[in-house]
């Protein structure tokens, strides 16, 4: 065995490793990172999650509930430390499993991968006290400058694939007998039992079906977010699937010029990069405040344009608790994944992870590239000549936190604060 | 409440996690499961002075005292936390400068007093007395006989700051209420000089509240009035009691003090999820709220205030309302207050902030005279 994989098997363990190797693991994976370019190229099949913030035994349980790596090819969209108990054990796994299978695990930046942030929301102060000294933290503060800022995944199927069950303890054998090629969307529990889906509507005009001024409304069982938007994008040629912790910049209209930033460097308090990271869809037009004090709110109007213009047919972002792990928004041009249950061991949310089939049609979302047609000269289209790329097939998974106590680790947990 | 669904205290302190029923000899596992459950109580107050004093030492508080009631340097707490720390203090100062404020503050008399439930270390006299604001002013709290004791020596201990120009007493005979065992703690507070006569005007009472319902009269307690417009405060004290006990505690005051207004803050809204994990969070540390599964909302608790009449009534004037930590946060806090406090430190975590936020209420009541308490005007819509 390895001294990778025995830094592994420590780390499943939730126990964190000497610093020496720390300090080598940091190393090697910049070497690793510092090759990627700021947009990450990623092919489907692929699972996509949110934030982890350090709550470690969740993170076993994402890798339960998705897969193990190397089998599931993962994609984590930053905000892997602070806030949680185990933000180091989170963090330095995710890391030996990028250095161990760099092509099945890609980690882009969260606006919580910053030497600020974590000196105010926990990270540094879990490193003082499980190293004695900063140096830990130092070393992965120097990996977060090299972290990719988004990815684009491509080749994703337009239709379901049959489903891996997650190991249970009394595996039932249970497999899915019959996918609709209809399905768009598919909302699967933690052991992958089904909870909704949603059909694809055949159209051609994204304005027919999807009016204006029709938000989800529904909230129905955990992880059904979607299911006020239930009708699904329209049935056009695929695109491709922009991966990113925050948003949209108004610096930044096509995907080629995220390319262009110089990213190796703290997350600066404003500009494309610090957008990129801190950015929130909301309900508005154009572009506004956020009420974060960095970043910008940007709307649907943006969103599709975006799309558009760089052939996208999702954004996949993190950043905002959502209560049931995932909320796709403005006719589903845009989708909040949201990875850590039960938040900071308070909220009470549910979690949830976004699988990518891969399209073995040949006639797929790889048909083009992004932003290449001729198209980057747009941002100022009328709304009758905006066709929207399909979405790709989405199967959720929606789990709860971890129970703890049941996996053999440490089962400490912080004490959420309250006003008592 | 059976003594096997309390936890072991350990547990919460960070000691050994001793899982199963009643194992675990020794040490507070010896205690009665009641008396576990009154620490518990108390500790919460340690858990507000700390928060207090993180939200002061970043700049979110002025305030000079808090430090004295925290052993060692504290906690910084997160950004949302101090946040709410702010925003409750602030609330609730808004609510007692209005009370103050519709008195004569030049007099050197008596013209208001209020009442502080379950106070602990709370540092507001001081603060009052700081700021000029006490010299018209009667100021009672109320706890644990263990707390109010040791409140008594940490004023002693820094009586420059804490006891400002005032003479601590009792020095003289021992006026307290025992509290049933075989230990009671004498009632002390801090007296001054008012035109040439000295006057007690911080008292601290040490009693279990549960027992408040069964004495007799407001002369049990010394310095008590009830002449005069009084002002209860409950910054999260009531709602640890049985609910009717909660429910007697006010009408006892209410049925002694005609002109009275009362300020409850305590947490709400456990019909979602984050309001059913904060009650499993706080039943895992040995706390327990009895009201908020009675008061769920904001209209449960006008309702509850309406029912212990703080309402108009036979022509007298009486009222009452309730807003969220989130909703005074949004609409009390100056926009450039704002601005203030966002710079002291970034606060990320918006949703955070809401979803907690939207669980803690304030809600106020007067009744028997003019409006004790005007809240800031604003646009709130009723909820």
């Amino acid at each position: 065995m390895s001294d990778l994989d025995k830094a592994i098997a420590q780390l499943r363990a939730c126990r964190t490793i000497p610093e020496a190797q720390v300090r080598e693991l940091c190393h090697k994976a910049r070497e690793l990172l510092i090759e990627e370019g700021n947009v990450v190229t990623v092919t489907a099949p692929v699972t996509i999650c949110g934030d982890i913030h350090g709550q470690f035994h969740d993170l076993m349980e994402l890798f339960r509930v998705g897969g193990d790596v190397p089998d599931t090819n993962y994609l984590f969209m930053g905000d892997f430390v602070d806030r949680g108990f185990y933000s180091l054990e989170s963090f330095l796994l995710l890391l030996c499993l990028k250095v161990r299978y760099p092509d099945r695990m890609t980690l882009i930046r969260g606006n919580h991968e910053s030497r600020q942030i974590t000196t105010v929301y926990g990270f540094y102060d879990e490193c003082l006290r499980k190293y004695g000294s900063a140096n830990v933290w130092r070393y992965c503060c120097e990996v977060f400058d090299y972290l990719a800022l988004g990815a684009i995944v491509l080749g994703a199927s337009s239709s379901l694939q049959p489903s891996r069950q997650p190991k249970t303890q009394s595996d039932s054998g249970s497999t899915q007998e019959y996918i609709d090629p209809d399905i768009e969307i598919e909302v699967l529990n933690a052991e992958g039992g089904y909870i909704n889906s949603f059909p694809r509507t055949r159209s051609n005009n994204a304005a027919q079906s999807s009016p204006k001024g029709s938000p989800p409304t529904k909230t129905g069982p955990p992880g059904s977010g979607a299911s006020g938007w239930s009708t699904g994008t329209p049935g056009n040629p695929g695109g491709a699937v922009l991966c990113v912790h925050g948003g949209l910049s108004p610096l930044i209209d096509t995907v080629d010029k995220i390319r262009l930033l110089d990213r190796k460097q703290e997350v600066p308090h404003e500009g494309a990069m610090c957008d990129l990271l801190w950015s929130d869809p909301d309900e508005i037009d154009g572009w506004g405040l956020s009420p974060r004090g960095a970043g910008f709110l940007f709307g649907s109007d943006i969103v599709k344009v975006f799309n558009h213009a760089n052939d996208l047919s999702l954004i996949a972002r993190a950043h905002q608790l959502v209560m049931e792990g995932f909320k796709e928004m403005f006719d589903n041009t845009i989708v909040t994944v949201w990875s850590a249950p039960n938040y900071c061991y308070r909220c009470g949310n549910v979690a949830a992870i976004l699988e990518l089939g891969e399209d073995g049609s040949g006639e797929g979302i790889m048909s083009r590239s992004n932003g290449d047609v001729g198209r980057s000269d747009g941002g100022v289209m009328k709304e009758k000549e905006r066709v929207l790329l399909s979405g790709p097939a989405r199967r959720y998974r929606v789990f709860q936190a971890a129970p703890q106590d049941s996996r053999g680790m440490p089962a400490k947990q912080p004490v959420a604060d309250y006003f008592l | 409440m059976s003594s096997s669904q309390i936890p072991n205290l350990l547990s919460s302190r960070g000691g050994p996690r001793l899982r199963g029923r009643g194992r675990g000899r020794g040490g507070p596992s010896t205690l009665s499961a009641s008396s576990r459950r009154d620490q518990n109580v108390q500790s919460t107050d340690t858990d507000a002075a700390v928060s207090r004093l993180s939200a002061v030492s970043l700049g979110y508080l002025d305030d000079p005292f808090a430090q004295y009631f925290v052993h060692g340097n504290g906690i910084r707490r997160l950004p949302i936390i101090n946040r709410g720390t702010y925003t409750r203090t602030t609330a609730l100062d808004t609510l007692i400068n209005s009370f103050l404020s519709s008195s004569d503050p030049i007099s050197n008399q008596p013209s208001r007093q209020i009442i502080s439930l379950g106070a602990g270390t709370d540092t507001r006299y001081f603060r009052l007395r700081d700021q000029n604001r006490h010299h018209n002013l009667v100021y009672h709290e109320f706890d644990f006989p263990a707390v109010c004791a040791a409140k008594k020596q940490i004023v002693e201990a820094n009586r420059p700051i804490l006891g400002g120009d005032e003479g601590i007493f009792p020095n003289g005979p021992n006026g307290g209420v025992p509290d049933g065992d075989s230990n009671p703690e004498p009632e002390w507070g801090l007296l001054r000089s008012v035109d040439g006569e000295t006057q007690e005007r911080y008292i601290c009472h040490p009693l279990d509240l549960r027992r408040l319902p069964s004495l007799e009269s407001l002369s049990s307690f010394r310095g008590l009035r009830s002449d005069l417009p009084t002002l209860v405060i409950s910054e999260c004290c009531l709602c640890y009691l049985d609910i009717d006990i909660a429910t007697d505690v006010v009408k006892w005051f209410g049925g002694r003090i005609p002109e009275l207004g009362i300020v409850i803050y305590e947490p709400i809204g456990v019909d979602d999820p984050f309001g059913q994990m904060m009650v499993e969070n706080l039943a895992a540390r040995g706390i327990f709220m009895p009201t908020i599964q009675r008061y769920r909302s904001l209209s449960d608790q006008r309702a509850r205030l309406a029912a212990l009449e703080f309402q108009e009534r036979n022509g007298a004037g009486g009222g009452s309302d309730a807003a969220t930590i989130e909703d005074i946060w949004e609409q009390w806090v100056p926009a450039e207050e704002k601005e203030r406090l966002n710079s002291l430190e970034g606060l990320d975590e918006v949703e955070e902030w809401q979803m907690l936020a939207r669980h803690y209420a304030v809600a106020w009541g007067w009744k028997g005279g003019a409006a004790l308490l005007k809240p800031p005007q604003t646009s709130r819509e009723e909820q």
